[in-house]
C-alpha cells in the first residue's frame, strides 16, 4: 500500500514537472542565421495612364454622349526590386501593388540572413513604367541604397523608407 | 483496405488506452484515475484560468506590457506563482484535451450523434491554442515576439489584409498600444467562445459531469500551484524587433509548431496545417462504420410501453422523449430520436415491461439469450456466472463469450474466448446499464451460486451512466429494480476495465470462495430475517 502510494505520488510529481518543463524548454528560434538584413517599406504607387485613340468604327457603336476620342486606362506601376549582398544577387523580383485591383500601396518585407561583421549591400527599387508612360508630379520612382552594414551576432539591420522618401538604414545601435 | 486499417488502428488505440488505464487504476484507483477525467480536467483548468486570469488582469497595462508582467513577476508573495499557475494550467488544459480526444477516438465515440461533440471539441482546442498565443504576446517577451512575428507571417499569406500584418513587427516603429489592446481584447473574448462551445460540446449529454472528483481537482490544482511556487516559469528577455531572439524559454505545448513553420513557406504551412485540421474534423465521417455494422438505435414497442418515463429519465444522451399515444390508449409513450441515440442500451435496463431498447438487446432479447446460455450448461450452486460488459475486462476473459446480439456493438462481435477450464462463464452484455435485472434473477433461480456483474469503472462507462443506473437498480430500488426475492448475497459487482483481466479474475475467485462458504453453511443459508425477528419478539 505504501509503495503504491509512493509510486502514485512520484508519478503525479513527474507528470506535473513534465508539463511545467514543456512550458519552458530552452529553444533558439533564431539559430538559422547570425544576423538578418530586413527590407521593409511601404511606398505610394506610381499611377500611370495609357491612352489610345479610338477608331471611327469603335466611336460609331458608342452612345453619342460617350464618344470620347481617347480611351485611357490607369493603373499603379509595379516596382522592380534588386538586392545585391556582398556582390551576389540576392533578389531580383517584381513587386506589385496590393489589392484585388492592384490600386493599393506597394509593400516590401524581406529578410536576408547575413553573417556577423561587415556586409556590402546594394538595393534598388524602381517603378517599372511602360514606354511613354508619365508618372505624376512629385511621385518617386526610384529608391536606392548602397553601402556597408556592420552587424553583430543577433542584430537585425532594417532598411526602410523615411519621410523624405529615401531609403535609410536602422540598426540596433542606430535605431 | 480502409476498413481493415480502421479496425487495426482502432484496436491498437484501444489496447494502448487499456494498458494505460489499467496502470493508472493500479496507482490511483478508478475513482481518481486522471485519464478517466481528462475532459473534466480541461473544464477545471478553464475555471482556474479564469480565476488566475482575473487577478493578473488587475496589474496588466497595455501601455507597458512587458514592464507590467515583470512587476507581476516581482510579487513573490502572489503575482509570480499566480502567473505560473495560469501558465502551467493552460498547458495542462491542452494536454488533457488531447488525451480526452484520443480516448474518444480510440473508443470510437466520434461519429453519429457524437459528431457534434467531436467537432465542437476540436474547435474548443483551437480556441485554447489561440487564447494561449495571445496570452504569450501579452507578456511581450522574446517568446511572445516569436509567436507574433511567425503568426503575422502566416496570416499575411492569406489574401485578407490590405496591409501586411508582418510590417507591424519589423522594428520601423514601436508597437502601438492599440495592438496590445486588441490582443488583450482577444485574450478576454476568447474564453467567452470557450464557454459557448463547451455548452455546445455537452449539449447532447444528460447530467454532464463537468468537474472531476474533489480530491483529484484540488490535488491537481495543488500540485501545479506547488510547481508554480517552487519552479516559477521564467519571463524571457523583453522583445526587441531589431534583435534576433536568442535561446529562450519556450512553451512547446503552445509553440510546438514554431520550428516547423519557420522552416516552411507560409503557404505550405497553411496547406499542411489545414489538411491536418480537415482530417481531424472529418473523423466523424471516416470512422463511421458501414451501415450494416452500425449498432441500430433503440426503439420503443408501444404495445409494452406503460408511459412510466423511466427510460426518458435514464437516457444518458437525452435521446428519448415522451409523446402522446396514437394507438387509442390514454397517456404518453416513449419515443427515441434515432439522430441522438448512440445505441448504448441503457433504456433496455430501465424498462420493467421490457418494451424499449436496441433491437437484439432489449430485456426480452436478453432473457431469450440467457435461456440459451443456460441450456448449454446449467450452473451449479457453487458456480459463479459473470455477466460482463464487453467493453471491460469481461470482453477478453471467459469461456463462453458468445456475443449473440452484440454483433453491432462497436465491433465487439465475437468476444475473445479462452478454453481454460478455470475461466468463469461469461454472459456478455453491451453495458452493465443495458443489463436487465430479470437476467440476474433468472440466473440465480436457475441455480447459479452467484452472479458477478463485471462492469467498467463508472467514469469509463461507454454509456456514461450505465454503471450508475445498474447499481441503483440492484441496490436502491430504481426502476427496473432487482426484485427483493433475489438474495443480494449472491450478487456482486466488480469494476474491471479492459486491461484489468486480473482484477476480474481475483474478484471472481473471492466471490466464488464466499459462495462456497455460504453453501457449506446451510443453517446460514436458511436464515430468514422475518421469521427470526418474529421469534425474537415472541420471546418474553
Amino acid at each position: 500500500m505504501i509503495a503504491r502510494r509512493a509510486a502514485a505520488a512520484l508519478l503525479a510529481l513527474a507528470m506535473t514537472a513534465g508539463i511545467a518543463w514543456l512550458s519552458r524548454v530552452p529553444t533558439n528560434f533564431g539559430a538559422d542565421a547570425d544576423a538578418v538584413i530586413r527590407l521593409s517599406w511601404r511606398v505610394e504607387g506610381v499611377p500611370v495612364e495609357a491612352c489610345r485613340t479610338r477608331t471611327e468604327e469603335e466611336l460609331a457603336v458608342l452612345p453619342v454622349h460617350m464618344r470620347s476620342p481617347q480611351e485611357c486606362a490607369s493603373a499603379i506601376a509595379p516596382f522592380a526590386l534588386d538586392v545585391v549582398v556582398d556582390g551576389k544577387a540576392a533578389v531580383r523580383d517584381t513587386v506589385f501593388p496590393k489589392g484585388v485591383r492592384g490600386d493599393r500601396p506597394v509593400y516590401v518585407l524581406r529578410n536576408f540572413p547575413a553573417g556577423a561583421g561587415r556586409t556590402a549591400l546594394s538595393v534598388r527599387f524602381e517603378a517599372v513604367l511602360a514606354e511613354g508612360a508619365e508618372p505624376g508630379d512629385g511621385v518617386a520612382t526610384i529608391y536606392a541604397w548602397d553601402g556597408e552594414v556592420d552587424l553583430a551576432a543577433g542584430d537585425v539591420a532594417l532598411l526602410t523608407v523615411d519621410g523624405a522618401k529615401n531609403l535609410v538604414l536602422r540598426t540596433p545601435e542606430a535605431p | 483496405m480502409i476498413n481493415r486499417w480502421k479496425a487495426q488502428g482502432g484496436g491498437l488505440g484501444v489496447r494502448a488506452l487499456a494498458r494505460l488505464d489499467a496502470a493508472f487504476n493500479g496507482l490511483y484507483t478508478w475513482r481518481f484515475n486522471p485519464l478517466y477525467h481528462s475532459g473534466a480536467l480541461v473544464v477545471a483548468c478553464f475555471a482556474v484560468l479564469l480565476a488566475t486570469g482575473l487577478y493578473l488582469l488587475l496589474f496588466y497595462r497595455i501601455g507597458a506590457p512587458y514592464e507590467s508582467v515583470a512587476a507581476i513577476d516581482a510579487q513573490w508573495w502572489g503575482g509570480r506563482w499566480i502567473r505560473g499557475l495560469h501558465r502551467y494550467v493552460s498547458d495542462l488544459a491542452v494536454v488533457a484535451a488531447i488525451l480526452h480526444g484520443f480516448r474518444m477516438f480510440a473508443q470510437r465515440r466520434t461519429w453519429g450523434p457524437r459528431a457534434l461533440a467531436w467537432v465542437s471539441g476540436l474547435v474548443l482546442l483551437g480556441i485554447f491554442f489561440v487564447c494561449g498565443w495571445t496570452g504569450y504576446v501579452m507578456a511581450w517577451d522574446v517568446h511572445g515576439q516569436a509567436l507574433a512575428v511567425e503568426g503575422a507571417r502566416l496570416l499575411d499569406a492569406l489574401p485578407v489584409f490590405s496591409e501586411p500584418l508582418g510590417r507591424a513587427f519589423t522594428g520601423e516603429e514601436s508597437l502601438p498600444g492599440a495592438f496590445f489592446f486588441m490582443n488583450l481584447f482577444a485574450h478576454i473574448a476568447l474564453p467567452v467562445g470557450i464557454a459557448l462551445f463547451l455548452w455546445v460540446h455537452v449539449s447532447r449529454l444528460a447530467r454532464a459531469q463537468l468537474l472531476p472528483p474533489k480530491r483529484l481537482l484540488w490535488g491537481t490544482v495543488g500540485l501545479f500551484a506547488i510547481a508554480a511556487v517552487a519552479w516559477p516559469p521564467p519571463l524571457g528577455p523583453e522583445a526587441d524587433l531589431l534583435k534576433l531572439p536568442a535561446t529562450m524559454p519556450a512553451d512547446w505545448v503552445y509553440g510546438f509548431w514554431l520550428p516547423v513553420a519557420r522552416a516552411m513557406a507560409a503557404g505550405w504551412v497553411w496547406v499542411v496545417g489545414g489538411s491536418i485540421a480537415l482530417l481531424a474534423l472529418l473523423v466523424p465521417v471516416w470512422t463511421k462504420p458501414r451501415a450494416e455494422k452500425r449498432p441500430p438505435p433503440s426503439w420503443v414497442n408501444p404495445r409494452y410501453c406503460t408511459g412510466c418515463e423511466q427510460c426518458f429519465l435514464d437516457c444518458p444522451y437525452e435521446a428519448i422523449s415522451m409523446v402522446d399515444r396514437d394507438d387509442g390508449r390514454e397517456g404518453l409513450v416513449g419515443w427515441v430520436d434515432p439522430a441522438k441515440c448512440v445505441s448504448c442500451g441503457v433504456c433496455a435496463g430501465s424498462c420493467a415491461p421490457m418494451g424499449v431498447g436496441p433491437p437484439g438487446r432489449t430485456g426480452r432479447d436478453q432473457l431469450a439469450r440467457v435461456k440459451d446460455f443456460l441450456a448449454e450448461a446449467r450452473p451449479g450452486s457453487g458456480d459463479v456466472v459473470v455477466v460482463g460488459c464487453m467493453h471491460g475486462a469481461a470482453g477478453s476473459v471467459g469461456s463462453t463469450a458468445v456475443a449473440t446480439g452484440l454483433a453491432a456493438v462497436d465491433g465487439l462481435a465475437g468476444a475473445p474466448a479462452s478454453a481454460e477450464a478455470q475461466e468463469p462463464r461469461v454472459f456478455p452484455v453491451g453495458c452493465a446499464g443495458n443489463l436487465h435485472t430479470s437476467v440476474i434473477e433468472y440466473l440465480v433461480r436457475a441455480g447459479a451460486g452467484g452472479v458477478m456483474v463485471a462492469a467498467c469503472p463508472p467514469r469509463d462507462c461507454r454509456s456514461r451512466e450505465g454503471v450508475k443506473w445498474f447499481n441503483e437498480r440492484v441496490h436502491h430500488g430504481r426502476e427496473a429494480e432487482l426484485q427483493d426475492r433475489v438474495e443480494r448475497r449472491r450478487i456482486a459487482v466488480v469494476y474491471a476495465a479492459a486491461g484489468e483481466g486480473r482484477v476480474l479474475r481475483d474478484g471472481v475467485e473471492r466471490f466464488r470462495s464466499r459462495i462456497l462458504a455460504m453453501e457449506e453453511a446451510p443453517a446460514e443459508r436458511d436464515f430468514d430475517v422475518g421469521v427470526e425477528c418474529e421469534l425474537d419478539e415472541a420471546v418474553p
